[in-house]
């Protein structure tokens, strides 16, 4: 407490001495709070990371279990070389899951080796490699990319200015092309029965026509479908066309489901719509027997 | 048959060498199992070709069988002929590619045979995405030359076609309009690289020359590259200038990489620079007109001659970066002039 000595500075000092402390004990418990909620983002984040890692620290603990019963004479002891192996193993695994990704890369001697992982509804498909060389100007050494990718138009958009973009895009291409390959694959292996001709189509699968029935073997006229992907980063078409090959004024229920198939074309993957085309024909079938 | 066919067809035929002559009949799909078993392939090759001709003319082989088994020959034999190779482009803010390879045949059969009248034209798809066109021409008035044709290997919904070189010059143009206007291009323009070896060309044009990537996966760790010594040479020996080798080693394999090079035969410098030496009043640098030279280096494959120069001792490395440049800059042909 300041003298009396002063008394109107010493009033003001105390005020000024009262409101900083206010102020500082204010700073402090936001700080506080702050670091209450981020302590609780990180011990949540922890819980995400620790959870998986928990879980497969647990098979791995009952998988040996397990082997320590079937083999009771092994001791399960863990000496240097055994836990240096799981070290490697848990490495490999880790680097092994960026697969998952999608998007992964090495360093090289002279850039980076970009590895692209495509995945279509849940399925692992194919992986493309992009080798990029560090100098002024970046440039792409040698790739794995389908050459009817536009890989040379992407670059020369986003290579330079933000490899990043250049990344994503290149990522958005791919994928979706694989997504587009994998349901004209599809279609083709697995609803053969109901395809009529050959299906058409092209390098970027974004062109495909074929000629379907929904009763194959029966009397109905065949369906006539041309698929086109005007967005090569989509892989659902942008325009459908469903004819029909009889020729003759359709009846209103032909136009009803031709109809109701191009929508399907337009909202769901190829090879969803044709399931859906078998299992209708089974129901059918099971009804009419 | 045709007698022109059956002409085109018997020379065709006397081409194929006859360890070659069932796969390439098996791949023209044109005589049947049983018509080609009935062939005995081990006699003299006269016989051979006057007996196929006998089945041909049983199943009325036309000029567009004819023209096909022609195609699959070069195919089998395509270093035989020297490609040069075509970049299209579009416009800008043009649609997006949408190719239909029955709209594309009929396009480009159609802008030639309206110029043309007289014209075959034939096509053969392979599994990579390339069309194969065979180009026979003729004129308003005269038959096309079938001994004569030009091929175009097309990678469909790519800026690239690939080109037979030919002495009938004067089609280019029309053949360039034709691809460019069928594949929904707008310009077309040949680039400086040429080669007997089409796969290298392809593999230079589309960056794909060397199909190993390091991933996180691949087993072999960095190794230190063996200097092609002995390890059990004797102790007692050392290498002088051990040093300086590991260098050009190292260097070598950071321009050239550990991958087989694509095959070129040749790189052209045409030079047009003006002298320069040290020398004040030297009649030759006084000179207004720059100096032209043509050098050209020539090997049954260019690029491996190239990276075997430093290790070999023959020249210094790093080498000039003109001639390291050829596969990334997609030229052989180069032009240097002043800046």
């Amino acid at each position: 407490m300041a003298g009396i000595l002063a008394p109107g500075l010493g009033v003001l000092a105390h005020l000024e001495r009262l409101e900083n402390q206010t102020s500082r004990s204010r700073k402090r418990s936001e700080a506080q709070a702050q670091e209450r909620v981020l302590g609780t983002k990180i011990q949540k984040l922890r819980h995400l990371r620790d959870d998986p890692r928990a879980a497969l620290w647990h098979r791995r603990g009952s998988v040996k279990a397990c082997i320590a019963n079937v083999e009771p004479n092994r001791t399960v002891e863990v000496n240097e070389q055994e836990a240096l192996e799981e070290k490697l193993e848990n490495v490999k695994a880790i680097l092994q899951a960026y697969h998952f990704t999608g998007l992964s890369g090495k360093l090289t001697s002279r850039g980076v080796c970009v590895c692209i992982n495509t995945a279509f509804e849940g399925n692992l498909l194919d992986s493309y490699f992009v080798d990029l060389v560090i100098q002024k100007p970046l440039r792409i050494h040698h790739h794995s990319v389908p050459v009817f990718i536009p890989l040379e138009e992407i670059a020369a958009k986003y290579l330079q200015t933000n490899i990043q973009h250049f990344l994503f895009s290149l990522c958005e291409y791919l994928n979706a092309y694989s997504g587009r390959k994998y349901q004209a694959d599809r279609l083709q292996s697995d609803f053969a029965a109901l395809l009529t001709g050959p299906l058409q189509r092209n390098p970027l699968c974004n062109l495909l026509s074929f000629t379907y029935k929904l009763d194959p073997g029966g009397q109905s006229f065949p369906f006539c479908a041309r698929l086109l992907y005007k967005d090569l980063t989509a892989t659902l078409p942008t325009d459908v066309t469903v004819t029909c090959q009889g020729g003759e004024a359709l009846s209103t229920s032909w136009e009803e489901q031709r109809a109701s198939h191009e929508t399907l074309f337009c909202t769901k993957p190829l090879h969803q719509v044709f399931a859906s085309f078998a299992r209708r024909e089974k129901l059918e079938m099971s009804l009419v027997s | 048959m045709d007698e022109t066919v059956a002409e085109f067809i018997k020379r065709t035929i006397l081409k194929i060498p006859l360890n070659e002559l069932t796969t390439i009949l098996k791949a023209w799909d044109f005589l049947s199992e049983n018509q080609l078993q009935t062939v005995n392939f081990r006699q003299r090759k006269e016989s051979v070709v006057q007996h196929l001709i006998h089945l041909c003319e049983e199943k009325r082989a036309s000029l567009n069988d004819a023209a096909l088994l022609d195609i699959i020959y070069t195919q089998f034999h395509q270093h035989q002929k020297v490609w040069d190779v075509f970049q299209m482009s579009k416009g800008p803010g043009e649609d997006v590619d949408l190719f239909d390879m029955k709209q594309f045949k009929n396009s480009f059969k159609k802008i030639l045979q309206r110029a043309l009248k007289n014209v075959t034209v034939s096509f053969r798809e392979t599994e990579e995405n390339a069309v194969w066109i065979r180009i026979a021409w003729g004129t308003q008035y005269t038959k096309p030359n079938q001994y004569k044709p030009t091929y175009v290997v097309y990678y469909s919904q790519t800026p690239y076609a690939f080109k037979s070189s030919s002495t009938l010059r004067r089609n280019t143009p029309l053949l360039g309009q034709a691809l460019t206007v069928a594949s929904k291009h707008h310009q077309i323009v040949k680039m400086d690289l040429r080669s007997r070896y089409l796969d290298s060309l392809k593999a230079i044009v589309f960056k794909q020359y060397n199909q190993t990537f390091e991933t996180h996966n691949s087993a072999t760790p960095l190794q230190e590259r063996s200097l092609g010594l002995d390890i059990n040479m004797d102790s007692r020996i050392i290498h002088e200038n051990i040093v300086e080798k590991e260098r050009v080693q190292r260097i070598t394999q950071e321009t050239f990489g550990d991958y087989p090079q694509p095959q070129l035969e040749f790189a052209q410098y045409k030079l047009e620079t003006k002298f320069k030496s040290d020398l004040n009043g030297s009649i030759l640098a006084e000179r207004e007109e720059p100096l032209r030279c043509l050098i050209k280096f020539s090997s049954p494959h260019l690029l491996e001659a190239l990276k075997s120069l430093a290790p070999a001792g023959i020249a210094d490395a790093p080498l000039s970066p003109l001639l390291t440049c050829i596969p990334n800059k997609r030229k052989n042909y180069f032009k240097i002039r002043d800046k």
